[in-house]
């Protein structure tokens, strides 16, 4: 059987609003995760079991339906896990994300088809059937990857491409030409040289976040006590009656998504229902979500309603959390109303922002800050024009991991072949970016620099 | 009679080069009726440049060809004056063995192995077109007339191709100083449909012994405990054929005398390969060598733009060198001799197309060489090659079913790369002839299959010689393990006694069970493989280990110290495994596969790979366009 040992993970529905979204994961790593979600040891192949998905630090991202598919029956051929979760693209990305860290690797375009087609898994019917997706899905990602490649994207991976090259070249020579006239080998340089590739692929891979957020949106959840004017707010932001706005406590039972555009910025904005205790059994489940949607926010807008006294009860700690690292604005409405005291000790590290939904007092320092907030706390700083997707910053990072292994035989001072042959697979990394590179690019590298030759 | 249109030869192999001879004698031990064509007997297996077979990569590639029970290695062996191990200060994956050779008994060795070589017909006569029939090859024509019919025929012509000499403005026709050109075989292979294109390559020149002053020079001696390049363990020195022997007690006269023991099983007592070996001596060009280039370059066959063809980077003449590292103030220059009964030294460095009497301003420039007399001038050659991708990765054309190449014709420098090919294409006619399914050694088991794999998916715009780096699993391929690697397909091949191929398993099984033994067994603080990998000796070893031959312990030790890598290349290799298996017709059509970027389209098209794996590794061609390939692909069985 043809056998990769990666897993791979990829959404197996467009990467839109849906009711439902379900993830691919194809490899050996399938079992110990449906042993993970299942709390089993042994699963039932092929039946489907609910469950909670529990990232890796613990934190709950969605309930799922897991569907484990064994060895040998699987569209792959290969441990097959599905997962269904909520059709919302923020969730289907944590829950991605995660499973990266997991030991996944992103599939590459068609990559399924692939082992499945490897696997002796695909009659032809349903060959055909895919070929168009491919074609359709694989040109794409290539037009826009290539479209990246043009820009300073490819410009930033084209340099550390370079930099490697060089740094291979120059071990090579000292391999393969060992009765040449070379000058005595350098130690300290090259190291040095990928020393400054490691810190350059990092401040690359740190924009993948804001990148992220950029192309999907900033996951911005309005949050607060019932009543206190949320959907008012969203309606305002978006300049319409989206959300059902009523004076009885508890009118928002699900949460609403929305896009939106705020200065350069996506967002997906969220209105909630409203945090309280013992409001019913439907409303708990809304308010359960509204916990979970806090917790995977990028910013939260915590509304306060300015005419009542602050709340008493506890906010989530997730809030808190946030609040800490500067990414919760806290929104006093119904400044248009005379108002309680005032709310400064809230929230510690929030921003405060009074104003109307009604009238629209106080709306454009609200998204002020918001645009602030995703620039200051999100951009890596000084990479302006340089972003890379989340594929590009795991190459990157697995660049870094095999210059790290290189590194630590050339300062050990082990064979140099063994280095050589950890930076060979840094430069397989990079290949994931930027395509094959021809040996023959070395070797140029290496007769430009040095005279060798009979 | 053989070779006649009714009872026609198995294999005709035209050349007698590196490439032809083994290629010859692989046929033939595979129970082939073969006829070697060459235009001069005289000059079998001549070494038309250096003296020196091995080195690094190359020297992996001889031990390979040793593996799958070709002639290079044994012929090195028995005919060296100076052995050499490369590298010593790496690791065992990149240290070669690299030997001087005495070039005539080289040769002559060559010669006569294949006289006694049973099947085999060694014939001269110039090859002057080949016989087709339609889409294939049916024989040879030879310029005294004579028609010669096989069932395949591989073309081994090295230089020889419209061979043009430059000295400077002089231009002589011939593949080889005093040799003749073969002018109308490239028409022929035109007629076919085969793209010629031009090459260049060149050769320093050749001085008097007596006249070089080596006192100045550093002496660069041979390893006093040479590394031979055949597997001996399984066979022991071969007795059949003459090898080059010196007497100690002759050695006190310096190259007074060589010594040629004719007979079979006839050797000096206690003689050895290695043993009374010759030195090479090193020197270097100065500022007025420079100066004496730079005023000349007009002058020069490269500079002065007589030349067409495309010489190879790694090789640069002198007056390249100057030219491209102008700040260098000298430039390193090896004395190497060219056997024991001859005075005659080759002058590694030293490359030029420039004419006479520059040539010999350039060499009394040189410390040492200031009263030097010149031999024999350096030259370079240009000659027709056809563009690798048009063969298939068994060595034969595209365009004709049949017709093989190997060696330089493909593109390639080098003797131990032309051995290799001729090997391969030996083998792969034999095959054919059989009606049995190719074969051709992978990149993860061999020199051989990189290079082979390089020529037919990427072609070449320079003549191509092997280098450790351009082989991706460089740590599976150490040169001890190439019997391991490559023996069980020789022996399954036919191209093993069947002592040896008995021998070479059993060596396999022997070095597979102690490397994984070495994991169990106890040793002081662990087990074994850990104290090996922690630096510890072979104390705790058991005896029946230390029993082992040297190089079955060699293997072990590297494998258990070297595991973690080893590993790891191999789970490299078998995450290509898949894409490997999946074969790509000749005849697909790329431009039915929708989605597929036009840059890459016309990258396939241009190399037209075999397989997945192929096409995955032209550059440029990404997963996503392999994955449409795939589908494409399997839409395509129906
Ligand atoms: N005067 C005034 N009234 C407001 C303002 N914003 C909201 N309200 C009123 O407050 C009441 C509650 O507003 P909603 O937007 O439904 O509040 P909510 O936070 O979504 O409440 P739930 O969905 O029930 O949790 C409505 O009667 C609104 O008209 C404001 O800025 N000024
Ligand atoms: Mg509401």
């Amino acid at each position: 059987m043809y056998f990769d040992g990666d897993s791979i993970a990829a959404p197996a529905t467009p990467a839109a609003e849906s009711a439902l979204a379900i993830i691919r994961v194809s490899g050996p790593l399938c079992k110990e995760l449906s042993a993970v979600f299942s709390g089993k040891m042994s699963i039932e192949p092929r039946k489907a079991f609910y469950g909670a998905y529990r990232s890796l630090d613990g934190v709950l991202q969605d309930c799922c339906v897991f569907i484990p598919y064994p060895q040998g029956s699987s569209y792959t051929g290969e441990s097959m896990l599905e997962i269904c979760c909520h059709g919302n693209p923020i969730i289907v990305r944590s829950i991605l994300d995660d499973l990266f860290r997991r030991g996944c690797r992103a599939a590459e375009p068609g990559e399924f088809t692939r082992r499945a087609f490897l696997n002796g898994r695909m009659d032809l019917t349903q060959a055909e059937a895919v070929q168009d997706l491919i074609a359709a899905r694989s040109r794409a990602s290539i037009d826009a990857a290539q479209r990246q490649l043009d820009g300073s994207v490819g410009r930033a991976v084209n340099s550390l491409l370079e930099r490697l090259l060089n740094v291979i070249a120059y071990a090579e020579a000292y391999i393969d030409f060992p009765e040449e006239d070379l000058p005595p080998e350098d130690k300290d340089g090259p190291i040095a040289q990928l020393v400054s590739l490691q810190s350059d692929a990092k401040r690359l891979m740190a924009t993948a976040p804001y990148s992220a957020l950029l192309r999907e949106g900033a996951r911005t959840v309005i949050a607060g006590l019932p009543n206190a004017g949320k959907s008012s707010l969203l309606n305002a932001l978006l300049g319409e009656e989206r959300a059902i706005v009523s004076a009885e406590p508890g009118t928002t039972r699900d949460y609403i998504e929305e896009r939106l555009i705020v200065g350069r910025h996506l967002l997906r904005i969220v209105d909630t229902a409203g945090l309280r205790e013992g409001g019913g059994e439907i409303e708990d489940k809304g308010i359960e979500k509204s916990r979970q949607l806090i917790a995977h926010a990028d910013i939260v807008i915590l509304v306060i309603d300015g005419t009542a006294p602050p709340p008493c009860q506890e906010l989530p700690v997730s809030l808190r959390e946030l609040s800490a690292r500067g990414l919760v604005i806290v929104a006093i409405n119904k400044c248009d109303l005379p108002q309680e005291k005032p709310f400064d000790e809230l929230l510690p590290g929030a921003r405060l922002i009074r104003l109307s939904a009604i009238t629209g007092e106080g709306l454009p320092e609200l998204r002020d800050a918001v645009c602030d907030i995703i620039d200051s706390r999100y951009k890596a700083p000084g990479q302006d024009d340089v972003l890379v997707c989340a594929r590009h910053a795991e190459a990157l990072a697995n660049m870094s991991d095999s210059i790290a292994q290189a590194l630590d035989k050339m300062r050990r001072g082990e064979a140099a072949e063994l280095a050589a042959s950890d930076l060979r697979d840094a430069l397989g990394s990079l290949e994931q970016i930027v395509g094959r590179v021809d040996s023959e690019r070395v070797l140029d590298l290496v007769f430009s620099k040095f005279c060798i030759g009979k | 009679m053989t070779g006649t249109e009714n009872n026609p030869y198995d294999v005709i192999v035209c050349g007698a080069g590196h490439a032809g001879c083994e290629a010859a004698l692989a046929a033939a031990r595979m129970g082939m009726r073969t006829l070697l064509i060459s235009g001069n007997i005289d000059t079998i297996a001549k070494m038309s440049c250096n003296p020196s077979i091995g080195g690094q990569a190359k020297g992996h590639i001889v031990r390979e060809i040793d593996a799958l029970g070709g002639e290079m290695a044994v012929n090195t062996d028995t005919t060296a004056i100076q052995f050499r191990m490369l590298n010593e200060s790496k690791g065992p994956a990149v240290q070669a063995p690299r030997a001087q050779c005495d070039k005539k008994a080289y040769q002559l060795r060559m010669k006569h192995t294949l006289e006694l070589q049973p099947g085999l017909h060694l014939f001269q006569a110039i090859v002057s077109r080949l016989i087709y029939g339609t889409g294939c090859v049916r024989g040879v024509g030879t310029s005294i007339g004579a028609e010669f019919y096989a069932k395949t025929v591989i073309v081994t012509t090295g230089t020889f191709l419209r061979g043009l000499m430059h000295i400077g403005k002089n231009k002589t026709e011939g593949g080889r100083s005093g040799d003749f050109s073969a002018q109308t075989l490239s028409s022929s292979l035109k007629d076919a449909g085969i793209a010629l294109d031009r090459l260049k390559t060149g050769t320093p020149a050749r001085l008097l012994g007596s006249t070089i002053d080596f006192a100045v020079m550093e002496e660069q001696p041979g390893d006093a405990q040479p590394l031979l390049f055949a597997f001996y363990d399984t066979r022991g020195l071969p007795d059949d054929v003459f090898h080059v022997e010196q007497s100690p007690a002759m050695a006190a006269a310096e190259r007074l005398l060589f010594h040629v023991e004719q007979g079979r099983g006839m050797r000096r007592p206690g003689w050895l390969p290695g043993m009374e070996q010759l030195s090479c001596w090193m020197t270097h060009t100065n500022a007025r060598t420079r100066e004496i280039i730079i005023e000349n370059l007009h002058c020069s066959a490269l500079y002065g733009g007589e030349i067409q063809g495309v010489g190879p980077r790694y090789c640069p003449s002198i007056e390249d060198k100057m030219v491209r590292f102008a700040n260098h103030e000298r430039h390193r220059l090896f004395l190497e001799p060219e056997g024991r009964g001859t005075d005659e030294w080759y002058v590694n460095g030293l490359s030029t197309s420039m004419p006479f009497d520059v040539q010999q301003k350039i060499l009394h420039s040189v410390p040492g060489l200031e009263n030097a007399l010149m031999m024999r001038p350096a030259y370079a050659v240009e000659y027709d090659f056809a563009q690798p991708t048009q063969i298939h990765s068994w060595l034969e054309t595209r365009q004709v079913e049949g017709l093989f190449f190997a060696g330089q014709i493909n593109g390639t420098s080098g003797y131990e790369e032309a051995a290799g090919q001729g090997l391969v294409a030996g083998i792969n006619a034999a095959l054919k002839v059989r009606g049995e399914p190719h074969w051709v050694p992978a990149r993860h088991e061999s020199y051989i299959g990189v290079l082979i794999d390089d020529l037919v998916t990427k072609g070449t715009q320079e003549p191509y010689r092997m280098f450790t780096s351009r082989a991706e699993h460089r740590l599976l391929l150490n040169h001890n393990s190439a019997e391991l690697r490559l023996g069980p397909h020789a022996a399954r091949l036919g191209l093993l006694t069947p002592a040896r191929a008995a021998a070479v398993l059993r060596k396999k099984a022997a070095v597979e069970d102690w490397s994984a033994r070495f994991e169990q067994l106890a040793a002081p603080g662990g087990k074994l493989g850990d104290h090996i990998r922690k630096g510890g000796g072979l104390d705790a070893a058991p005896a029946e280990f230390l029993a082992l031959s040297e190089s079955a312990r060699e293997e072990v030790l590297y494998r258990v110290r070297y595991r973690g890598y080893i590993d790891r290349e191999l789970r490299h290799v078998s995450k290509l495994a898949g894409v490997e298996r999946v074969s790509i017709p000749d005849t697909f059509d790329y431009a039915t596969v929708p989605g597929l970027r036009n840059e890459s389209r016309q990258k396939l098209i241009r190399h037209r790979p075999e397989n997945l794996a192929q096409a995955s590794r032209i550059s440029g061609v990404s997963p996503a366009d392999i994955s449409l390939l795939i589908v494409a692909l399997a839409s395509r069985n129906t």
